[in-house]
């Protein structure tokens, strides 16, 4: 290793050295190999100059020790180099202030910087609350030269003694500095720059990890782990070589900047890659390089927590040290002790509806998995590969994920355990994966887990300007199917090409296909991918106040619902890039952005009409599934309004057409099914003055509560009007027969042949107004939107019986009801009739009058504007 | 080069709307500010770039101020003028 032809102990000849071991490393890449040599190098120049300056004052009681990374073997190029000078009692101390100056003048002469301290044997085997860390740098010691036999009683007995005694303390020391050390960096390793050292993820916390584990063995077995496994049982081989990536990177950091530099800036980024630094394949570019540090970042970090975990929990006096927390929510699978989960131990680690369940589970309640749970699923993981389901029954678990409050916390538990790519392939191709540049501040599959958390997270964000959004996420029917686009919306980054989006969308395909989503719900969920950027580029690019705007983007997404989702994507989607991204600026035109669209699926409804000479790609993909009867069909849709054709799937739009083909037998023809929770009652029959408000008195005659409902007619005046409803007295549910009694019911009545009034009579003297009006009545008429009928927007408080009572009211006012749209979130109706009298839009005079009629009913008040 | 999110308006005000029934009125507008400093002689060739990126041709465009800045300094090593552009 030394040359010997130079001049043995001349400053030049260290400095030579120094440069030599440089350019072994510039060759090798090996940090490790590096780090061992400058160890070795400064052990063999602090002997010599020891031999110089002490050894011919003192023999005995005082000895050179190592500490830091110098005691751990691993001096870096620039770090300090920590001695500790170890002396038998003060006398000693004091008269050896000298040597050691002189042996410190040398080392700094030599271009080394040390860091020196001199303690008495007592002085560290004395705890000190106030300098914790000088104990903890202990943990590394290591003798050098001097007097052995005196190290031996550090190392053997008051180290030792002293650990075991203080172990409690020094360990929730540890945690609450890293925990502090981890606040700084905002509790991530997502940094644009990160810091290898001191970031989470960093080789601070591999020391940590280290410490924890001499301290526990220390406090248990009184004696150092033994030499023949100097590696603390703990670090496995993706530890190992994490540690190792680190290493070299923080040594060429150090090469490069001349100093102790330990932020891999932007540029250190690009020559690290270019050297291929730390890579086992040579060159690499700087994104992928990136790719490898979050990977490896990631491992150090989870294995510090896992570490940390293993301190004992602080308790109260009130408890017994024997005596664990356990969790409510623990069930026969599952125990929660001390906030984290186990798996009971005669349930099996290896079925993959067990961990299907496991992450449900974690996904309700929050709770972490514990050190053993991780590590039974890290032993059956290879068994998983084969058994882990990606079909339906896959997505019967993974729908229920993601609705949940933590679904994130599952999400990101079961990717560092290598098992959502087990149960989504897809996912592979974005794990760890960079987009590097100075917008983009996490991984790929970070940022999709983190927009599914910050939507979960709005119902609890006190940020009021995202309270508009909370509400709209409330409103969704569907919800899991916003959270799996979120989920695959980015995978095309993970393939070649620049059309991330298209990329995307195709591997959404496959995924959804896979888990045999029904056919309605992947078409939203492609939807939703494909066009992901829409509303973003909409924002950036368009005059959002421009009807066009709206009428454009009502086009793209179709549907009302489908909207709302999209909305809630892009804030998920920008929110996710970095913490700054999304200012209240941009959340507001997004809100506007969608109010106006939203606004224009409401106002459009009646203008937009279809015509069957001008037949759209969506009518033709209906009329090729009736080739023979096109003309027919055509003549059915003619005059619907496109919110019709937009609203229903094929498949309705076709039982629509064959209900309607029925009409010369059976005037009244209807549906009754069940669906999500809720009935859905479809008529389709010959338009007739007041036929909505019948209907809607028909359901709350049969203690029906309606949620949404639509009415929409065609040009030969056939309406198909859609009832939502909920059984408030579960009397279809409970009682089949009565089903084909409230058919024949509302059959009846329609037809005459039965009094609506009946019917009402019971229900009117059984249900009450409710005693006070939370939501304000507010109405209002538009005449601008439609070319023939008035709109009329309601809102007020959703009651029994209100669609009757509000279509009454119209029907009573010689309104016509050309189309209704009918909504209820919560305690609020959101109600959209497009009304026509004597053919015409309202006059001024019959608006006032229909104002005052619905406001006096359904307020007790009198108008506002009166 | 520097771009802020604005709010504002010009002649066109602002304006009222609706959403389930409730009214927001929108006094200022979003906007996107954009202040750049350029030597006089591409001034001509920024504001027709700019003019044909943002022309709609309706109402809410935008405007382009021009205003001469007397000195421009690079803080790092105090160049002055052109250079420290």
């Amino acid at each position: 290793m030394f040359s010997p032809a130079l001049e043995h102990g001349s400053r030049a000849f260290y400095r030579q050295e120094f440069e030599r071991l440089r350019r072994e490393f510039e060759a090798t890449g090996s940090g490790r190999a590096l780090l061992r040599d400058r160890t070795q190098f400064v052990d063999k120049l602090v002997q010599q100059l020891w031999e110089q300056h002490v050894s011919p004052v003192v023999r005995s009681g005082f000895a050179l020790v190592a500490l830091g990374g110098f005691g751990r073997g691993a001096l870096f190029p620039h770090s300090d180099i920590d001695l500790l000078f170890l002396a038998e009692n003060d006398a000693l101390r004091g008269r050896m202030k000298d040597p050691v100056r002189s042996i410190c003048q040398e080392m700094w002469d030599t271009g080394l910087r040390v860091s020196p301290t001199t303690r008495t044997l007592d002085d560290c085997a004395r705890f000190d609350h106030d300098n914790v860390e000088f104990t903890i740098s202990l943990l590394d010691c290591r003798f050098l030269t001097g007097d052995a036999k005196l190290f031996e009683r550090l190392h053997e007995k008051s180290l030792p003694q002293l650990v075991a005694r203080e172990s409690d303390v020094l360990m929730q020391r540890l945690a609450e500095v890293t925990r502090t050390r981890h606040l700084r960096f905002g509790d991530t390793i997502f940094h644009l720059e990160p810091n290898l050292k001191d970031g989470p993820g960093g080789l601070r916390d591999v020391h940590v990890s280290r410490w924890l584990e001499l301290i526990m063995a220390l406090a248990s077995e009184r004696k150092w782990p033994g030499m023949a496994n100097p590696q603390p049982n703990s670090e496995t081989d993706a530890v190992l070589d994490a540690m190792d990536f680190l290493t070299s990177t923080r040594c060429c950091l150090h090469y490069r900047g001349n100093r102790d530099e330990n932020v891999i800036s932007w540029e250190a980024q690009d020559d690290l890659a270019k050297q291929g630094i730390a890579t086992r394949s040579g060159p690499v570019s700087s994104a992928e390089w990136m790719r490898s540090y979050f990977r490896h970042a990631r491992t150090i970090h989870r294995h510090a927590r896992q570490m940390l975990e293993q301190i004992p929990r602080k308790r109260s006096s009130l408890y017994r040290s024997f005596q664990h927390w356990r969790s409510r929510s623990s069930n026969e699978e599952f125990s929660v002790v001390d906030g984290r989960v186990y798996l009971q131990q005669t349930v099996g680690a290896r079925d993959p509806f067990v961990i299907l369940r496991l992450f449900t589970f974690v996904a309700r309640h929050g709770v972490a998995l514990s050190v053993e749970t991780e590590r039974r699923l890290d032993n059956a993981l290879r068994g998983l590969a084969d058994t882990m389901p990606q079909d339906s029954r896959l997505w019967e678990h993974l729908r229920e994920i993601l609705v949940l409050p933590y679904a994130a916390d599952a999400l990101r538990a079961m990717h560092s355990l290598g098992l959502l790519t087990l149960a989504i392939p897809e996912f592979e191709a974005i794990d760890s994966l960079v987009l590097r540049d100075l917008y983009h501040r996490y991984t790929v599959d970070e940022h999709s887990i983190l927009a599914i958390e910050m939507l979960h997270r709005l119902t609890t964000s006190d940020e009021q300007w995202l309270q508009p959004f909370a509400s709209l996420l409330a409103e969704l029917e569907r919800p899991e199917l916003l959270f799996l686009a979120l989920l695959l919306h980015d995978t095309g980054k993970g393939m070649d090409g620049d059309d991330h989006v298209h990329n995307s969308a195709q591997l959404a395909a496959a995924a959804v296909e896979r888990m045999s989503l029904q056919e309605e719900d992947d078409q939203t969920v492609g939807l939703l991918i494909a066009i992901h950027l829409e509303m973003s580029s909409t924002l950036r690019r368009r005059d959002i106040y421009d009807p066009e705007t709206a009428r454009e983007l009502a086009h793209k997404v179709g549907r009302p619902e489908r909207l709302k989702m999209l909305t809630l994507l892009t804030l998920a989607d920008i929110k996710s890039v970095n913490p700054e991204a999304l200012t209240p600026w941009k959340a507001e035109n997004l809100w506007r952005l969608y109010t106006g669209t939203a606004n224009y699926f409401t106002r459009s409804a009646d203008s937009e009409r279809f015509h069957a000479e001008e037949c759209s790609a969506q009518v033709e993909r209906i009329a090729a599934l009736l080739p023979k009867r096109r003309s027919q069909l055509l003549k059915f849709l003619d005059g619907l309004p496109q919110r019709y054709l937009m609203s229903h799937s094929p498949e309705q739009v076709l039982l629509h057409f064959e209900m309607a083909k029925q009409l010369r037998g059976e005037p009244v023809q209807l549906a009754v099914r069940r669906i999500a929770g809720q009935h859905e009652l479809t008529i389709v029959t010959l338009d007739r003055p007041g036929l909505f408000s019948t209907l809607a008195g028909i359901l709350y005659g049969w203690g029906m509560d309606i949620t949404k409902a639509s009415a929409f007619s065609n040009r030969t005046g056939v309406i198909v009007d859609s009832f939502y409803f909920k059984d408030r007295f579960h009397t279809l549910e409970l009682n089949p027969p009565e089903r084909e009694r409230f058919q024949k019911s509302v059959v009846g009545i329609l037809m005459g042949e039965a009094p609506l009034e009946r019917l009402l009579e019971s229900r009117l003297k059984s249900d009450t107004k409710p005693a006070r009006l939370k939501v304000e009545t507010r109405l209002r008429f538009d005449d601008e939107c439609s070319p023939a009928s008035t709109l009329l927007e309601v809102v007020t408080q959703d009651r029994p019986g209100l669609l009757h009572t509000i279509s009454s009211i119209l029907a009573h006012q010689n309104c016509s009801i050309e189309v209704a749209l009918i909504d209820t979130e919560g305690a609020t109706a959101h109600d959209a009739f497009y009304l026509t009298c004597g053919g015409v839009k309202l006059t001024r005079e019959q608006q006032r009058a229909t104002e005052w009629a619905l406001t006096t009913e359904l307020d007790d008040s009198l108008p506002s504007t009166w | 080069m520097t771009v802020t999110e604005v709010r504002g308006h010009g002649r066109q005000k602002g304006h009222t709307e609706f959403y389930r029934g409730r009214e927001y009125t929108v006094d200022l507008l979003p906007k996107v500010k954009i202040e750049a400093v350029m030597p006089d002689r591409l001034v001509d060739q920024a504001v027709a770039a700019v003019t044909n990126a943002a022309r709609t041709g309706k109402i809410g465009d935008g405007k382009i101020f021009l205003s001469r800045v007397d000195e421009a300094i690079r803080i790092r090593n105090e160049e002055r003028g052109e250079a420290a552009l």
